[in-house]
């Protein structure tokens, strides 16, 4: 090995030193100034992938056109796009009133916020918004939909912030379940095959005996969820050697997930 | 562009890195530089792009790769200090992109994907005779299995954090699924980067092994 690499080698090492030696304050104040920097690159690469996917939906009703009359093709094809054009603009009217209504009649402060990346790691369920500091959003914020619980803000950069998916397994969420006096943490999976995860309702007792239906809420112990919010619906149940466990199917679909809120505070 | 003009572009960085008991010609030098740059912003790029793919759900939600394969292309074009340098850049990319600070603690520390990267760089580094003799394929079989490693590694840290070990065919599939992608993907990728590596006049390519 020659100089030029033993010095490479040494470099690299005191560098690798330096960022080890990070506390989890150190390394949350790098992610965000990176995050600061590259959150140009991410908007852009989100409003790409949306006109890449409204231009690959656009082809496919070209598609279903041509299988017309030939007569009516011209014709067919003019009526069919704006009507598609519309009923994208109806979409997106009735999604931001819901929203709207929702952020009203909701008894918490509101941020709202749009997903910019999702599942972007192998091992971590997490997804970027398009809020951040100067929106007033802070650490441990719950993130919230119309429907139930998102997950909760990890990193926050100046314009960008890193939620915690409740379907991570490091996410955890003290829950009680509806009609019953259980209480529980739920988590999500390690590594899950499916678009849609599962979640895991821990330190029931195994007395719950629950069968499919019963709804599952937070509870509001560990002060970073405010109680009452719908987390999901118990499958199944089954007791193990020291608890119950049941399997919770998530209210929120969090593989289409656009629009989410914020919870800063109550009103 | 004259020979002469581009050396007195690079002269004062070659002239740096001399005094640091770099051994490189000025020439050698800014010409690897600049596919080194070139190297540099693929990789960038290749990281934000790899955050808007989505995972196959047909291959249990594996995730598809692009930068380990850009890095080990690196590792066997360019020379070690560069390849260092490359493997820092990304793995540091990787690191601030995916780190999870949850509570008081963090999942997978800051430098483990650059650790994790230099390893594997310098082990492609090290296969570089094989490459010289254009024995491509022994490379594109190692970025499969080196990308699998990465997230092999991953897998193991976050499970020692988390206290229990659990592989199922989900978790196999997901390590092993993206390095199997990274293969197929890793000829055309070595062969565009080849080309540009070519069109840059990289000093360090099998066919002007007398640079080196």
């Amino acid at each position: 090995m020659n100089r030029s690499s033993i010095i490479a080698l040494v470099i690299l090492g005191l560098i690798l030193a330096y960022f080890l030696s990070f506390g989890a304050e150190g390394t949350r104040k790098l992610q965000a100034g990176f995050y600061k920097v590259v959150s140009p690159f991410l908007s852009t690469g989100s409003g790409l992938k949306k006109q890449i996917t409204s231009v690959s939906s656009g082809l496919q009703t070209l598609e279903e056109l041509e299988r017309d009359n030939t007569s009516l093709k011209v014709e067919n094809r003019a009526l069919k796009a704006t009507n598609q054009a519309l009923r994208d603009v109806e979409n997106e009217v009735n999604r931001l009133r819901r929203a709207l209504a929702y952020r009203e009649r909701s008894v918490f402060r509101l941020v709202p916020a749009e997903i910019i990346t999702r599942d972007s790691s192998t091992w971590w369920r997490t997804a970027t918004i398009n809020r951040g500091k100067t929106d007033g959003i802070e650490p441990d914020q719950p993130v919230v939909t119309d429907i139930g619980l998102v997950g909760k803000t990890t990193t926050v950069a100046e314009n960008i912030s890193i939620v915690l998916l409740i379907s991570d397994e490091n996410c955890k969420v003290a829950c009680s379940v509806e009609g019953t006096r259980e209480q529980g943490i739920v988590s999500g999976e390690r590594v899950t095959g499916s678009v849609t995860p599962m979640l895991d309702l821990n330190f029931l007792s195994k007395q719950a005996n629950l069968g499919p239906g019963p709804k599952v809420y937070t509870s509001g112990v560990g002060g970073v969820f405010p109680s009452g919010l719908l987390v999901g619906v118990v499958q199944s149940f089954r007791v193990r050697e020291l608890d119950g466990q049941a399997r919770v199917t998530p209210a929120v679909d969090l593989s289409r997930l656009e629009d989410v809120f914020v919870v800063t505070g109550r009103k | 562009m004259p020979k002469c003009f581009k050396r007195d572009r690079f002269v004062c960085i070659s002239g740096f890195c001399n005094c640091f008991g770099f051994r490189i010609s000025d020439f050698e030098f800014s010409t690897a530089m600049i596919f080194f740059v070139i190297l540099l912003i693929l990789t960038f790029i290749a990281q934000i792009v790899e955050i808007f793919i989505p995972p196959l759900e047909w291959m249990y939600n594996a995730h598809i790769y692009i930068v380990p394969i850009i890095v080990f292309y690196g590792a066997m074009s360019l020379p070690f200090p560069l390849v260092m340098i490359l493997a820092f850049f990304a793995g540091f990319m990787l690191d601030a992109l995916t780190a999870q600070v949850i509570g008081g603690r963090v999942e997978i520390s800051l430098g483990w994907s650059i650790l994790l990267y230099a390893v594997l760089a310098a082990i492609m580094h090290g296969l570089r005779p094989l490459f010289i003799r254009g024995r491509w394929e022994v490379h594109c079989i190692m970025s499969g299995l080196c990308t699998s490693a990465i997230l092999l590694s991953q897998y193991l840290m976050i499970s020692f954090r988390r206290g229990s070990l659990v592989f199922t065919r989900e978790a196999w599939w997901q390590i092993g699924g993206p390095g199997v992608i990274a293969m197929i993907m890793a000829p055309l990728l070595f062969w565009v980067l080849h080309t540009l590596s070519q069109a840059t006049r990289n000093p360090y390519l099998p066919d002007e092994e007398a640079y080196e």
